[in-house]
């Protein structure tokens, strides 16, 4: 044993009384330092990595068990078929395989449709601008379909994002989509011009590419929020069809 | 009867918008705000300004409420 303090204050010994090791107190408080320091990190950081993990695993529990979920409900699950702004007919078919943004509104809204049609764009082009994620499609469907024929919605679309589609057809299909995907539409009473105001639910739907509902934003949700919402939710996506 | 156009909408926010500063800068009183009132009639269609006229008056509840909370009806009130 090389002995580095005089002092034998500082002299470990075995249980048989021989000195094993000694050292200047200073050094000692350094390496105590040091090494409790060291446990701590590691300690930390696994309490934190094993934290982390877990944590993970119950987010990626949660959403597994969310789309199950949305899955029974079934909401969005029935197809619709409709007449687009070109007067082409569309199907939820048409879209499988595609994420969709849509909105269920009127052109002669006053204020609250074209400001969730804006902001949607605004999503849409702010999605468009990342090239690692997949095109969003955006869809317009009328609540009014006495007014909003394939003229009407043509005219309506260009005010928004270039490739929103604007959809319509007989009361009874209009109907239909908007009962598949809960949409309540009640039109106001006639003034003597005959216009008049629909009330209907104002919710931005996302869909997935299995053409299954998997979020909704209402209008307090940002431009930002469901930017980020929609990211989150192309880069967990697992298809469950 | 076409919708609005684009152009048209914007012009009828922009007037909507005018009045609605006008009332607040006085006091909600109609009468201050004439110019503006008739200037929003004529850029909105009339069933808007019907909609426009029914939501500020909501918009400016919703703020009381927000910023006063709701208060009970006065008999409610408890004497200390």
């Amino acid at each position: 044993v090389i002995l580095t303090s005089e002092n034998p204050d500082n002299w470990d010994f075995n249980k048989d009384g021989q000195i094993i090791s000694s050292y200047s107190s200073s050094s000692r408080a350094h390496v105590k330092l040091w090494t409790r320091l060291l446990v701590s990190l590691l300690v930390g950081g696994g309490v934190l990595g094993a934290w982390w993990y877990v944590d993970l695993e119950k987010q990626q529990k949660f959403q597994r068990r969310r789309v199950e979920q949305l899955r029974k409900v079934a909401l969005g699950q029935g197809t619709f078929s409709l007449l687009d702004h070109m007067g082409q007919r569309r199907t939820k078919q048409d879209f499988l395989g595609n994420w969709v943004l849509m909105y269920f509104g009127f052109t002669h809204c006053p204020d609250i449709c074209p400001e969730e049609l804006d902001k949607l764009s605004a999503v849409v082009s702010a999605l468009d601008q990342d090239p690692s994620l997949p095109r969003v499609q955006p869809l317009f469907i009328t609540v009014d379909p006495e007014r909003d024929n394939v003229g009407a919605l043509a005219r309506y679309v260009k005010d928004f994002h270039p490739r929103l589609i604007g959809l319509t057809g007989t009361p009874e299909e209009v109907k239909q989509a908007a009962q598949d995907y809960r949409v309540y539409a009640s039109p106001g009473p006639k003034d003597e011009d005959g216009d008049y105001i629909v009330d209907h639910t104002v919710l931005v739907y996302l869909v997935s590419p299995d053409g299954l509902f998997l979020d909704y934003y209402n209008r307090m949700k940002n431009k930002d929020q469901i930017l980020d919402s929609i990211k989150n939710h192309i880069k967990n996506f697992r298809s469950v069809i | 009867m076409t919708a609005p156009t684009s152009a048209e909408r914007k012009a009828c926010w922009e007037a909507r918008d005018q009045l609605w500063l006008c009332l607040d800068n006085n006091n909600d009183k109609i009468e201050s705000c004439q110019k503006f009132q008739s200037d929003f009639e004529a850029k909105c269609p009339a069933q808007w300004v019907k909609y426009f006229t029914k939501r500020r008056s909501f918009l400016k509840y919703k703020d009381k409420m927000e910023a006063e909370g709701f208060s009970p009806a006065e008999g409610s009130r408890e004497n200390s």
